[in-house]
């Protein structure tokens, strides 16, 4: 379960002050696919950012599984986030220089599953790249460099996965078979909080949330 | 996956930033390499060139007329021959290269001239130096310039003295000094001559330079030689004596000074293409902190890679300045580049060690950056 209680984040920047986020308490009950939904600078990204243990909230309290995440030492919050939290970016963020296989491992050097190679194959083959496990990301479309980066994030096999615009750069079609896979991972039990500022996930979601100007608009 | 392979897979990647920060690398251990090499003959060198100025060390008996000595630089007095071999048998001592000599004002063919008696040089037992003066063969003369000039003597002439036959091996070229007014012979013929068998008039020798700042070489020597010879003292020439510090001074300062520099150099170049590496890194950074990869992880990969670069660095630029010091040196260090240049496992070692090192402190600044990049900044950029 995600709980955030009183969340708040203010940027300081050159002078001027920017509250990104304003009073949002959110309770998220394990294994559900909640859309965080809004424009550009509502406060998408940062909600995730804080929910991912990456960014300290200048005011209120993050749960996660029952761990106060920002009370634990850098070192611990970087363990959690590699055992329990799975990251899927809109910019799909691959390394450049690794291939397929050597990418998706990537994500088991801090869990002490990097050689696990036969479950990364196992993965790549679900999401259909078995004949991209050698290629590097330059060789890769669009779609197929997001599958990638979905098959990081389930690598460690996390609880929660946090999607930021994961269909922003692709086609309808890629972009229908991105959310797809996100919705097999939420049908085997995880949850999965995706933000995004189209609706097209919504149908997938069990529960909507609207941001506007960095607070919390609605629920549907 | 283990830091090594990601560290060589990204410099694989950036050849261009890995292959600029390496020649910055080689340049730097390269250089210093030569000049380390170079510098060894070059004080040799110097300080060779420098014995050429001649001895600065007089030891003379003690019962001379000391005015009379510092007037005309003959000693009126003689001292037993024996203690030239006192002198050489001591070791950790602050003189050398030893040279006994018998000098007396004498008229001949209506000149005054000064006849010297010239031994063999002789050096301490933990001292192997080759002799700065030239050895006169018994039954040899070197005549000055201004005799050779006034009498038209000529190499190979026989001359006579005090009924004592020599032949002129040398006419010696004008110095514009007293020898221009001396004779010289061996040792032995001079002390035939001057009816002085086992007596000498001075004894040469040169300072070692191993002086601490705050001696005085003159007292240093006094002690060390009035232990051992009650009976004689010790004269030192500051000129030449001081001359000859302040040169090799000099050259140790000149190399004190560029290899600072050189490192320096290296290591702002090293340090500016790290900074650039990082900077082209931000996202692959972000990800990593994203995916749960710690500060110590990360600090790895840019203190690894500079290990790499150090490596590498230190054995290519050990192989260059050595080629480098071997090629030019003995062009440069004509009398001591060859025994002194030459390539020096020592300083392989402390290449490999101490290339990666400062490497690794040249990169220490951005990898620091490395670590405090925010991931939520970072990865939102596109």
């Amino acid at each position: 379960m995600v709980v955030l209680e009183n969340v708040e984040k203010t940027y300081h920047t050159r002078g001027s002050i920017v509250k990104a986020l304003r009073d949002i308490s959110l309770h998220i009950e394990k294994g559900r696919f909640i859309v965080l939904c809004g424009p550009s600078g509502s406060g998408k990204t940062t909600l995730l950012m804080i929910i991912a243990a990456m960014l300290r909230p200048t005011k209120g309290r993050v749960c996660v599984n029952q761990n106060d995440l920002y009370k634990m030492s850098i070192a611990d919050r970087a363990r959690f986030r590699a055992q329990n939290i799975g990251f899927i970016f809109q910019m799909f963020h691959l390394i450049p220089y690794l291939n397929v296989i050597e990418n998706v491992t990537l994500a088991g050097g801090v869990a002490g599953r990097s050689r696990n190679t036969a479950q990364a194959r196992d993965l790549l083959r679900q999401l259909g790249l078995e004949g991209r496990v050698f290629h590097k990301p330059a060789q890769l479309s669009a779609g197929e460099k997001q599958r990638v980066a979905i098959a990081r994030a389930m690598f460690n096999r996390p609880k929660i996965i946090l999607a930021d615009e994961p269909t922003g750069n692709l086609d309808p079609e890629n972009a229908a078979s991105v959310i797809e896979h996100l919705s097999e991972f939420h049908r085997g039990g995880g949850t999965v909080i995706l933000a995004t500022h189209q609706l097209q996930a919504e149908k997938f979601a069990d529960r909507v949330v609207y941001l506007r100007d960095g607070g919390i608009e609605r629920h549907d | 996956m283990i830091t090594l392979g990601l560290i060589l897979k990204e410099i694989r990647h950036r050849k261009v930033n890995f292959l600029l920060s390496l020649l910055a690398v080689v340049t730097a251990a390269a250089l210093l390499i030569s000049f380390s090499a170079a510098s060894k003959a070059s004080e040799r060198e110097t300080a060779r060139l420098m014995l050429s100025m001649g001895f600065n060390v007089h030891i003379v008996s003690k019962n001379i007329n000391t005015n009379d000595f510092l007037l005309t630089g003959l000693a009126d007095r003689t001292m037993p021959e024996e203690y030239i071999k006192k002198l050489a048998s001591q070791q950790a001592i602050s003189y050398n290269h030893l040279l006994a000599s018998l000098q007396k004002k004498i008229s001949w063919r209506g000149l005054e001239v000064i006849l010297t008696g010239l031994a063999s040089e002789v050096c301490s037992p933990d001292s192997k130096k080759s002799p700065i003066s030239y050895q006169i063969e018994p039954g040899n003369l070197y005549v000055g310039y201004r005799i050779a000039q006034t009498l038209g003597l000529k190499d190979g002439d026989t001359v006579e003295i005090e009924g004592k036959t020599l032949k002129v091996a040398k006419c010696l070229a004008e110095s514009g000094s007293a020898d221009d007014i001396r004779i010289q012979c061996n040792l032995r013929d001079a002390q035939d001559i001057l009816k002085l068998h086992g007596q000498i008039s001075e004894i040469l020798a040169v300072d070692c330079l191993c002086f601490a700042p705050t001696d005085n070489p003159a007292d240093v020597l006094r002690k060390e030689i009035g232990s051992l010879l009650p009976q004689a003292q010790v004269f030192h020439t500051q000129t030449i004596a001081s001359a000859r510090a302040k040169t090799r001074q000099m050259v140790r300062n000149f190399f004190a000074v560029i290899m600072p520099l050189v490192v320096i150099a290296c290591g702002v170049s090293v340090g500016v293409l790290a900074i650039t590496n990082v900077r082209d890194r931000q996202q692959e950074i972000g990800i990593m902190r994203a995916l749960g990869y710690g500060s110590g992880q990360i600090t790895s990969l840019f203190l690894g890679k500079a290990v790499v670069i150090g490596l590498l660095g230190a054995a290519v630029g050990f192989l260059v300045g050595t080629a480098l010091a071997m090629k030019f040196g003995p062009d440069i260090f004509k009398i001591t580049a060859k025994a002194m240049i030459k390539p020096e496992l020592s300083l392989l070692a402390m290449s490999l060690i101490f290339t990666p090192l400062f490497v690794a402190v040249s990169s220490f600044i951005p990898a620091m950056i490395a670590v405090t990049y925010d991931p939520a900044v970072t990865l939102r950029e596109e």
